[in-house]
């Protein structure tokens, strides 16, 4: 690793200026890890964080989850299962983290959780929902861009829109990394599992991802799709390249592709007023 | 067809969709596409958590709602630097039939 690179790398993980999990989310890691932690214990440790909850419902409620009609966190955990609820104590910390930073690449990042979803349920892929929450996360490292390098953001966003660069090419230009790999660092540091991190830091170069190929292509898919419809604000307006390895890992075909679409455009209706609704209050 | 929030419909209006309750699929139904729809209906969808509708033609224009040329005109602008990719020119081929296809009926703005 170079010298801008590595100096970087050290600016951004500075943890005392980085966005932290609540201890909840840790704590939930930890028991999970565990397998004798009952589901009691776990809904247990989730109810002690009122705001945790009320998220957490409202999201196992939300259209991106397809569930409806949840009202408790231990029925939460007996209906969907330890893993979603995980998976959604972890979104609705990044809610947190993103609603702050850019209302546009909220958006987008909630249409690409949702076009995960639906992606890997039309392909009866296991674990839809790490994989819904790997999208949801999977452009994270753009908040820590501009929470940690704001005169590099406007470097970027310049190139961006004067010489019509995608933003990972201007963050290579003017960071030497991007934020996929930034995304990447920031789910280590928070001890993700691979197979949320994975996703996270290939998503723009899915040969790259070695053991979980198959959820790093879904969240590229994903982003491509979003990006097509013109869904929230990612910050490129342009729709990148759909790139071979990863239709190839899926087996995707026209017919597929074409399904689904018609799915998250219907989907997306419910989304933004979803969207609209969880800024607002 | 276009799907609208239940807020937005309005009396006289045709449901272009079957209606579940909890707006799933296996949900109970509870009203059949081509159903006028009534105040009366709207209150008991809303009743019954309901929260999008589908419709005939394109009934709801909003401000700043783009027409279908210039939606037409966005897709190929955020098209036009991978277009000539096979994998992407086959999205673009989707989004667009699916354009033409949420335009449909168009003429149903006027029956009002
Ligand atoms: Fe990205
Ligand atoms: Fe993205």
């Amino acid at each position: 690793m170079d010298d801008k690179r590595s100096e970087l790398k050290k600016i951004i993980m500075d943890t005392k200026t980085l966005p932290t999990l609540p201890g909840v989310i840790n704590k939930l890691n930890s028991l999970s890890d565990n397998d004798k932690a009952s589901v009691q214990e776990m809904a247990k440790v989730v109810t002690s964080d009122q705001v945790l909850s009320a998220r957490i419902l409202r999201l196992a409620n939300s259209p991106s989850y397809g569930f409806y009609r949840v009202s408790t966190i231990s029925n939460a955990m007996i209906l969907l299962g330890v893993n979603v609820v995980k998976s959604l104590a972890l979104s609705s910390s990044i809610f947190e983290i993103m609603e702050k930073n850019s209302v546009g690449l909220w958006e987008h990042s909630l249409g690409v959780g949702v076009a995960a979803n639906l992606l890997a349920r039309r392909l009866k892929l296991p674990e839809c929902e790490e994989i819904a929450t790997a999208a949801l996360l999977h452009d994270i490292g753009k908040v820590i861009v501009s929470i940690k390098c704001n005169e590099a953001e406007k470097e970027i966003l310049k190139l961006v829109r004067d010489r019509g660069f995608y933003i990972r090419e201007a963050e290579r230009e003017v960071l030497d990394t991007d934020h996929a790999e930034v995304g990447g660092w920031l789910a280590k540091s928070w001890f993700l599992p691979d197979k949320l991190s994975e996703p996270v830091a290939f998503h723009h170069d899915v040969v790259k991802s070695e053991n979980h190929r198959i959820k790093t292509s879904v969240v590229h898919i994903a982003d491509v799709l979003i990006k097509a419809s013109g869904f929230g604000n990612s910050g490129d307006c342009h729709v990148p390249k759909i790139q071979q390895v990863a239709w190839d890992t899926l087996k995707l075909n026209e017919q597929v592709l074409s399904d689904v679409v018609d799915e998250i455009e219907d989907k997306l209706v419910e989304v933004k007023n979803f969207s609209l609704e969880m800024i607002g209050s | 067809m276009q799907k609208l929030p239940l807020m937005q419909a309005k009396a006289g209006m045709v449901l272009a969709r079957d209606v579940f309750r909890g707006n799933s699929p296996t949900g109970m139904p509870i009203c059949g596409k081509d159903t006028l729809l009534t105040d009366a209906l709207i209150a008991r969808l809303e009743n019954m958590d309901v929260q999008s509708v589908s419709v005939q033609g394109h009934p709801v224009w909003e401000e700043g709602e783009l027409s279908y040329d210039d939606l037409q005109r966005e897709l190929d602008r955020r098209f036009e630097k991978t277009i000539q990719d096979p994998l992407n020119a086959i999205l673009y081929d989707i989004h667009k039939a699916h354009l033409i296809k949420s335009m449909e009926g168009e003429g149903g703005r006027q029956e009002e």
